[in-house]
């Protein structure tokens, strides 16, 4: 095997899809992208917020990298795992050292950033989804530009890279899905979603083709073919907004999702039929949702201020896990430095 | 004396009172007109020293202009005197980086500012309005901090990462904080700085943003338009620019903004009110215009009103600014009715943009169009109606002059009171289940069924000088079916008349009231949310403010109104008035949507229906030619980055392509 394939192969247990963490034996910390809102009262700044980092062993939340507002999410580079990207308010914020130091490496423009992508095959092509649209960089980071080209409103929530093929992108926008085959000069519209809010996109590990994004006010969304065509599912949420959706890494046929009002809906057969887990929650509002990819077939869920849970037995029972008060913009895995 | 040398070292721009003001003018003149011939530069000379020294003969009465700055300077002592004053040098665990700011400017307890500033940034708090203070206590005390206070303000740059904000006035405050404070330790290396940028990194992103926002504000209008609260926002880090950058460009620039963000507010004030429409105005404000930051500031730079004070005059008193006297007599100047025309944008659209959304660099926004009559005795003014801002808007308003604004209400507005996701994630990022939640975590009132400000995508307003109409058509579902119009308790003479018309005088203006629809009086805020002090320090004393002010409230969801305004010195009585108004011309039918003939009491005929055009005399009016400003004190094109400011016969001329301004004067037939 050529180092380069070897290099390909590796990076498919990396985090392909911002926290959509992959099945791999690399140790993997979950974190939480949060800001605490429930104590927040005659004000408009959370009592805290940043990037956790769950501790296996005691179950402690503890802080990575700087306490800093309006946080949506953290992704590492594949190829590099001592090189982490935080989607902030502020901009991009970049470590190269593990999580040692980090520096805001993106100007003014580059804002209100709420995902980012890493090429699994090379690390200087970085793509970011954010308020203002799409902003890539071609040198790891150092320097961003503006891609909207082909996109009637600019609002991204979510954006992933076809790890099979990386020139093509697929983005969740405000008005629907997105497709760029050309590292993202531009866009063209996926006319099977409808047009309407992508709020979270991912992909299987074990199943590329497989693909799911949860909508807004039009529920799950589930494509097999590659993200080509899609079609909604979950009946019982067809008009929810979804702000959590999930692919199980050791059995791609487990989904998951949640949304405001709906608790978390799960199904053992790529959506063929879904259930609403068992077990209670403290709230049916779900910001998050997430399965395990160190302990196969956890599923993590968030509740809108009233904690994250985790089920190991598909939803039966939840166990808490803390983070009581926070609003969750973000479950999942980074690289155990 | 030693105090007031020390201010004068530690800020430079600061000027006394200058007791021969026409040789400040040949000084000025030198540097302004190098390489000017010497006959043409005495000419000009002679003009602006007749000028400066109080010799425009339109208006004799005003003061010389060594009086002026005088007085004004003598108001910003106060100002600063007044925060000092408030100290409690004993206690270490009271008082904001603004007191301490105040204290160590004029020499006074440096002990308990040492002290002060450790337990007020311990820990550091509230992102760009902790920078913005903390920059300024920074430089206030630069001659009196020593090497342990500079370690430790260091250190609260590099541990404590700020937030950038949501908003523009957010955004001004973070860059231009930053700006200054890296300006400070200019060699300083990436490991200095929260962000892990060096200071001359961060001082370029800053710059580069603060010239964006200046040339998008003088080009297309600012997008936090016209804010009687706001307003300080935005002086503040002006303010703070003018007074310590050292970069040329910066500086002037900065200079020029404050006296563009005066202008645009002295052309709508009465008496130091700001009236016509805003962007944003809190409840206990619109109740009570005269408590706004914006009379606060009239009143230090200008001397309009009662003396009030606010940390953003700090900054203003202590950077060196003085304000030209054109704007000085501009805001003095009621002789005469006019009407200002604006052009303002949005804050910027992230989502549901719309059709009428234009692109700037990436941003989408659409324009607002502002109309404000100015009368000697009152002021209305309006914008289209919409969702224009997303919190707030004040989209129609009234204010009449009353000797004790402080303990009236003197003013009148509409709202169809709407709260939805929609224009929450418009303009915020957050999500369509949580933002209107977390809207309301500060800005309480906000979902409330009778809140005083917001806009409504069922609101389309009209003006016509001393006439308003507003049309709404709301559907089943919107979540507070109504609208509502307010009457304050210190209206006199309120009737409901039985031709339909409700009469009114506010002070020296009568009011006619022509509701479409059926409604009933309800006290304002019925649901008692503000009057229990829920909102914190924005209904502060609500109850109090609103007092027994009612509400008229219609249900109907096709509505609509004819507000009608006249000086009282134009009648022999109410009675008087009011006949003339029953005897005007006013056809209105409310299905399938609303629409009204009108004829004002100046004999206009007006002519419009809901989400159709509006004609005056015939002629309909053309919004797309709308000027970026239009009124007898100013004018400025779309996109051209300049602003024209005329009084008498002088002419002030900003030109922010270039970074110049300049003064000049015509002769007066």
């Amino acid at each position: 095997m050529s180092k380069r394939n070897l290099i390909l192969l590796l990076t498919l247990a990396w985090p392909l899809i911002n926290s959509s963490a992959q099945k791999t034996d690399t140790p993997m910390v979950l974190f939480t992208a949060m800001m605490m809102t429930k104590a927040q009262q005659a004000s408009s700044v959370p009592t805290d917020s940043g990037v956790l980092l769950r501790d296996k062993s005691t179950g402690e939340w503890l802080r990575f990298g700087p306490a800093i507002q309006m946080i949506s999410s953290a992704t590492a580079d594949p190829s590099d795992p001592d090189t982490i990207f935080l989607a902030c308010g502020n901009g991009i914020v970049r470590s190269q050292d593990g999580g040692e130091s980090w520096r805001l490496v993106t100007g003014w423009r580059e804002s209100d950033v709420l995902q980012i992508a890493v090429d699994p095959e090379d690390g200087n092509r970085v793509y970011a989804a954010s308020a203002w649209g799409v902003t890539l960089s071609t040198d790891g980071g150092d320097t961003w530009q503006a891609s909207n080209t082909g996109l009637p409103e600019y609002f991204s929530k979510n954006i992933a890279i076809d790890y099979r093929k990386t020139s093509r992108l697929l983005l969740a926008t405000g008005t629907g899905l997105f497709e760029s085959r050309n590292r993202g000069k531009t866009w063209k519209r996926i006319t099977s979603f409808p047009q309407v809010a992508g709020l979270r996109l991912r992909r299987s590990e074990s199943d590329p083709d497989l693909w799911i994004c949860g909508s807004e006010g039009r529920g799950v969304w589930v494509s097999t073919d590659d993200g080509k065509t899609w079609k909604a599912t979950a009946p019982a949420l067809k008009e929810a907004n979804i702000y959590g959706v999930a692919i199980d890494p050791f059995e791609a046929d487990n989904l998951a999702a949640g949304g405001w009002g709906t608790g978390v809906y799960l199904t053992e057969d790529r959506g063929k039929s879904w259930e609403k887990a068992r077990g209670k929650l403290p709230s049916d509002n779900i910001t998050s949702v997430l399965f395990d990819v160190n302990v196969s077939h956890r599923i993590w869920a968030s509740t809108f201020e009233e904690g994250t849970y985790f089920s190991d037995d598909f939803g039966n029972s939840w166990t808490t896990a803390e983070l009581d008060g926070a609003y969750v913009q973000d479950l999942g895995f980074l690289p155990q430095n | 004396m030693i105090l007031k040398a020390r201010w004068s070292r530690i800020f430079p721009c600061y000027q006394r009172p200058d007791p021969h003001p026409e040789i400040s003018v040949l000084l000025m003149m030198s540097y302004l007109f190098k390489g000017v011939s010497l006959h043409r530069y005495l000419l000009i000379y002679l003009l602006i020293a007749i000028g400066v020294s109080g010799g425009l003969s339109a208006k004799p009465s005003w003061p010389s202009e060594a009086d002026r700055i005088a007085a004004y300077r003598e108001r910003c002592q106060r100002e600063i005197q007044y925060y000092v004053d408030l100290t409690d040098a004993s206690n270490p665990e009271s008082g904001s980086l603004f007191t301490i700011a105040a204290n160590v400017a004029f020499g006074e307890n440096i002990e308990w500012a040492r002290e002060r500033l450790r337990t007020v940034n311990n820990p550091p708090t509230g992102s760009m309005f902790w920078m913005h203070p903390m920059v300024l206590a920074m430089y206030a005390g630069r001659d009196v901090w020593n090497e342990e206070d500079i370690a430790f303000i260091r250190e609260l740059w590099r541990t404590y990462f700020p937030f950038r904000g949501d908003t523009e006035n957010h955004w001004l405050m973070y860059y231009a904080s930053l700006y200054l404070a890296c300006q400070m330790f200019p060699d300083s290396g990436p490991e200095a700085w929260y962000n892990g940028k060096s200071a001359q990194e961060n001082m370029e992103v800053a710059k580069d943003y603060i010239k964006d926002w200046i040339h998008v504000t003088t080009s297309y209008g600012q997008g936090e338009y016209d804010s009687p609260n706001y307003i300080e926002e935005y002086l503040r880090p002006l303010g703070l620019l003018y007074g310590w950058v050292e970069d040329p460009e910066l500086k002037e620039l900065s200079r020029m903004m404050i006296d563009y963000v005066l202008l645009d507010f002295v052309v709508e004030n009465l008496d130091g009110l700001y009236g016509g429409a805003h962007s944003r105005l809190y409840p206990r404000y619109a109740m009570r215009p005269a408590l706004t930051a914006a009379t606060q500031h009239a009143w230090m730079l200008f001397g309009l009103g009662t003396e009030q004070h606010n940390a953003g005059n700090i900054i203003l008193s202590l950077c060196g600014y003085t304000p030209p006297a054109i704007l000085h007599r501009i805001a003095w100047d009621r002789d005469e009715a006019y009407v200002q025309k604006e052009l303002k944008r949005t804050r910027w659209r992230l989502r549901h943009a719309g059709p009428k959304a234009f692109e700037i660099e990436g941003r989408f926004t659409i324009p607002v169009y502002k109309y404000t009559y100015v009368h000697p005795d009152f002021m209305l003014g309006s914008s289209q109606g919409g969702l224009l801002q997303p919190i707030q808007q004040q989209t129609w308003s009234l204010i009449w002059r009353d000797e004790n604004p402080l303990e009236t209400a003197n003013t009148m507005f509409g709202i169809q009171p709407y709260s939805n996701p929609l224009e929450g994630t418009m303009y915020f990022v957050s999500d369509w289940d949580t933002v209107t939640d977390l809207i309301a975590r500060s800005k309480v009132d906000y979902d409330s069924p009778d809140k005083l400000e917001g806009g409504s995508p069922y609101e389309q307003i009209y003006q016509h000088e001393s006439t308003l109409i507003a049309l709404y058509s709301m559907p089943n579902d919107n979540r507070f079916p109504h609208i509502q119009t307010l009457f304050t308790q210190d209206l006199k003479e309120r009737s409901e008349d039985p031709s339909g018309w409700i009469f009114a005088r506010g002070g020296p203006v009568y009011i006619a009231y022509r509701p479409f629809a059926p409604g009933e009086w309800r006290p304002v805020d019925w649901t008692g949310l503000l009057k229990s002090g829920a909102g914190a320090w924005f209904s502060t004393n609500f109850d109090k403010l609103a007092g027994k002010s009612e509400f008229y409230v219609s249900e109907s969801l096709q509505n609509g109104y004819i507000v009608q305004i006249a000086p009282v010195s134009e009648y022999k009585s109410m009675s008087a008035f009011q006949s003339a108004i029953k005897g005007l011309k006013c056809d209105f039918s409310l299905h399938p949507k609303p629409k009204v003939n009108f004829t004002a009491l100046d004999g206009a005929h007006l002519q419009v229906k809901y989400d159709g055009d509006f004609l005056i005399d015939g002629k309909r009016i053309d919004y797309s030619k709308w000027p970026l400003y239009d009124g007898p004190f100013s004018k400025a094109d779309r996109e051209s980055e300049t602003l024209e400011i005329q009084h008498g016969g002088e002419r002030y001329f900003l030109d922010f392509k270039n970074v110049t301004s300049s003064t000049s004067f015509i002769s007066q037939q």
